[in-house]
């Protein structure tokens, strides 16, 4: 179990805890090791995750292993057309008492947990991803003009299948911003498959060790999280996260402003509808602080930022038909940016 | 919560770490300093050299060229190691973020720097002053800036050993000098067939040309024409701006090459009628003086007379219309206009007018143009047979002479002004001097009277 004081956690307790979190993860999961780490960096900097993968690669055992691993609550909730909000969210039912009285009484549905896992989100239509917003943003949920708080630790995974993409609504560009990470799960190579049959198929299956005590782990959780926050920012970082933000940005769209940046992309310009929002910049900052830590640092450096950049802008800038025609992703857009930028930088 | 002992102890640590970056700005704004200094020298230096070079190797305008493209160069590269330099130093945050970049301590500095004046610094700024401690050996200021002087010295040194190298080219081009400058106080040069132009006015060691008033308003009149010739090809303006280009140059590699106006030398024609087949060229050179300088006919030529021994006289090329200077009758009288008639040059036709045309030709205008009838002398009526050249063209008197020892500044290209031959007025007559021939003995005495009375 955990030796991680819930009220002054240090940078080193921060490091061990999360590299013993991924320890366990990976007796499960073969190979990943970004992803996981991605995961787990967007759980302590207080964020939600879209994975995206194909069928196959583990992106349900991943998010079912981390909840083991954290020994908090974990719900799963499987996105289908017909799909309704309260099935999310909850509703209000009428319960008959012991003295055969009725009343209205809520039903928590399952988003009231600490790990919610939203399986194949895009199956699900617009209104009932939606009902997602709220509890991701504010760690609340309103049914029926009742306000209904969730505990903290509250962590939202939430999965894409990139090539069923028949009958499936694309996430609204404003539930896409509201994951901090989207975190790309590819095919393993030829050795993580092979470890991944023998440890699968065999009569034993790997147990996972919690890390935390079920009772202490929120708290101590919230008080990592709390850490992460406490990581010492030099403006020259912020400065360098806000241009990185805004170079995604293409000049000729008409919500940019008229102030030139410092920085411009040429392949921004033509294959990039809209850039990144400002929740990008704050993704960049906190993503960093968590590499930090885990590189024994009480501030961010450049490499920081730019260690998490892929995993925190690219589901944040919408690409144009040219970038399409092209073969050009976001994630190939976030690298040019960033080299502009270095290029250019003061 | 941090207690007042540990604060006191994370103050000592951020100010050796600040003192350490502090070391590091030093060197850095130092060596900034350098660039700037150092890059300004070697251009100057360069620029110098490259100057005292051209003023000994090139022509008055390739110098004015030359060295007018070097100074806006110069200027350029000077602003630019200035801009360079300004641009080089270094605050304390920038010294901070080139220590992390160099020592790779991954922003600690930078941090530690931009964050210290803050009142509310974190839980975790302690933890980052222990931190960055740890590294202090690798933020020393002389590991992060090794060098204590700019490379910079480079191009100064170069831009020194280049203005070394021009100094033994003072030695070994000689600015020019007048041709027979050693010793040599007189040359006789041969102006036959020689048209007369202007001489570079560029030129400090240029001629001065004096001559008796008559052949000098011929001058005038043949240099006027010329002029008003050029003028219509509209090259008149620019001719004098180049001149004034020149002239500029010229004093500017003077001063350059030490050559003062007391050692300029310039250089006297005189046309005087020499009379006879005494006709001399003669050159001699006379000291510049300030008043010898600004004579000027048609703009060129300097009609005050120099009192000086050192001159050229040469005999007035009277008309190649004579076909022999020596004993031309009717040759030209006191003036252009008055030549035309070619008799009427009463007295002062002896040598004395003509030693007077040859000493004092500026100041007795009348008595040097009387020298101009020793062709209607009657004791020089009679000679031997004119052997040639009639038919030739008018007035001609080259003074293209430049003798000047094409030294280093001659070396360059001298100013040769361009060929100009002044038509004949459509109402002359075509002009064939008669003929001398052979007279009778027997005729003599009666001509001889004829040309008395």
């Amino acid at each position: 179990m955990s030796e991680v004081q819930a009220e002054t956690p240090t940078v080193a307790d921060f490091a061990r805890t999360f590299r013993r979190i991924q320890a366990e993860i990976h007796k499960l999961i073969i190979g990943h090791e970004q992803a996981v780490e991605e995961l787990l960096s967007a759980l302590f900097a207080g964020g939600h995750v879209l994975i995206e993968g194909v069928p196959g690669t583990g992106k349900t055992t991943l998010v079912k292993t981390l909840g083991l691993a954290l020994n908090l609550s974990f719900n799963r909730i499987q996105f289908t057309v017909d799909l309704m909000p309260a099935d999310i969210t909850g509703t209000r039912v009428i319960l008959s008492g012991d003295d055969g009285r009725r009343e209205f009484s809520f039903a928590p549905g399952p988003v009231f947990c600490h790990i919610l896992l939203g399986d194949e989100i895009n199956r699900a239509t617009p209104k009932t991803q939606s009902a997602l917003l709220e509890a991701m943003a504010e760690l609340q949920v309103t049914v029926s003009g009742t306000t209904y708080r969730l505990k903290p630790p509250y962590f939202v995974m939430a999965t894409l299948n990139p090539i069923e993409m028949e009958g499936t609504y694309p996430l609204p560009e404003a539930q896409l911003d509201r994951f901090l990470f989207k975190v790309r799960l590819n095919y393993p190579d030829e050795g993580e498959l092979t470890r991944i049959i023998s440890s699968t198929t065999g009569p034993e299956e790997a147990g996972i060790e919690a890390v935390f005590h079920a009772t202490e782990a929120p708290e101590q959780i919230e008080a990592l999280k709390r850490l992460v926050r406490e990581v010492m920012v030099a403006p020259a970082m912020e400065t360098y996260a806000a241009r990185l933000v805004r170079t995604t940005q293409p000049q000729n769209s008409r919500f940019v402003s008229e102030q030139a940046s410092a920085v411009h992309d040429e392949m921004v310009n033509r294959y990039v509808m809209f850039g990144s929002s400002p929740r990008g910049a704050q993704a960049l900052i906190l993503g960093a602080k968590v590499h930090a830590l885990l590189d024994g640092r009480a501030n961010i450096a450049r490499e920081d930022i730019e260690h998490v950049a892929v995993a925190a802008l690219a589901h944040r800038i919408m690409l144009n038909y040219a970038a399409l025609a092209d073969g050009i992703d976001a994630a190939h857009i976030v690298e040019r940016v960033i080299k502009s930028v270095r290029a250019g930088k003061p | 919560m941090l207690f007042p002992s540990q604060d006191r102890r994370a103050d000592e640590k951020l100010g050796r770490i600040l003192g350490r970056v502090g070391s590091v700005r030093a060197r850095l704004n130092s060596l900034a300093l350098q660039h700037a200094i150092f890059y300004t020298l070697a251009i100057a230096i360069a620029g110098c050299a490259a100057v005292f070079a051209g003023a000994y190797l090139l022509s008055p305008l390739a110098f004015l060229a030359g060295t007018s493209a070097l100074a806006i160069i110069a200027c350029a590269g000077i602003a630019g190691a200035v801009g360079a330099g300004w641009r080089m130093r270094a605050s304390a945050v920038r010294a901070a973020a080139i220590a992390d970049d160099r020592a790779e301590l991954k922003g600690r500095l930078s941090t530690i720097v931009a964050l210290a004046n803050q009142q509310n610094r974190g839980s975790l700024w302690a933890y980052l002053l222990e931190d960055t401690l740890g590294h202090q050996d690798q933020f020393a200021g002389a590991r992060i800036e090794q060098r204590r002087v700019s490379r910079a010295i480079y191009p100064l040194a170069g831009a020194i050993v280049l203005a070394a190298l021009a100094i033994p080219i003072s030695k070994i081009k000689h600015p020019p000098q007048i041709a027979g400058g050693s010793g040599q106080d007189e040359l006789t040069v041969d102006l036959d067939d020689l048209h007369l132009r202007p001489a570079d006015p560029g030129d400090e060691s240029g001629m001065q040309v004096t001559a008796d008033p008559a052949t000098m308003r011929r001058l005038e009149d043949k240099l006027a024409r010329e002029g008003a010739a050029n003028g219509e090809a509209g090259g008149n303006s620019l001719n004098q701006l180049v001149n004034r280009a020149r002239d500029l140059a010229g004093h500017l590699q003077n001063r350059l090459t030490g050559q003062q106006a007391a050692s300029k030398q310039r250089l006297n024609l005189r046309l005087a009628d020499a009379g006879g087949d005494q006709a001399q060229n003669e050159i001699h050179r006379a000291p510049e003086t300030p008043k010898n300088r600004h004579g000027d006919v048609a703009g060129q030529f300097k009609q005050d007379q120099p009192k000086s021994n050192r001159e050229i006289d040469l005999p007035r090329q009277d008309d190649s219309r004579q076909p022999d200077s020596k004993s031309s009758p009717g040759g030209y009288g006191e003036s252009g206009a008055q030549a035309s008639s070619g008799e009427d040059n009463p007295g002062n036709h002896d040598n004395r007018a003509t030693d007077r045309g040859i000493q004092h030709s500026g100041e007795n205008g009348g008595n040097g143009g009387a020298a101009h009838g020793t062709g209607a002398d009657p004791d020089s009526l009679f000679g031997a047979p004119a052997a040639s050249k009639f038919g030739t063209e008018g007035f001609e008197i080259a003074i293209e002479a430049r003798p000047v020892d094409q030294g280093a500044k001659g070396a360059g290209h001298a100013y040769v002004p361009p060929k100009v031959r002044a038509p004949l007025s459509l109402k002359q007559e075509p002009d064939e001097p008669v003929a001398r021939a052979a007279v009778p003995a027997e005729d003599r005495t009666t001509i001889k009277r004829v040309f008395e009375r």
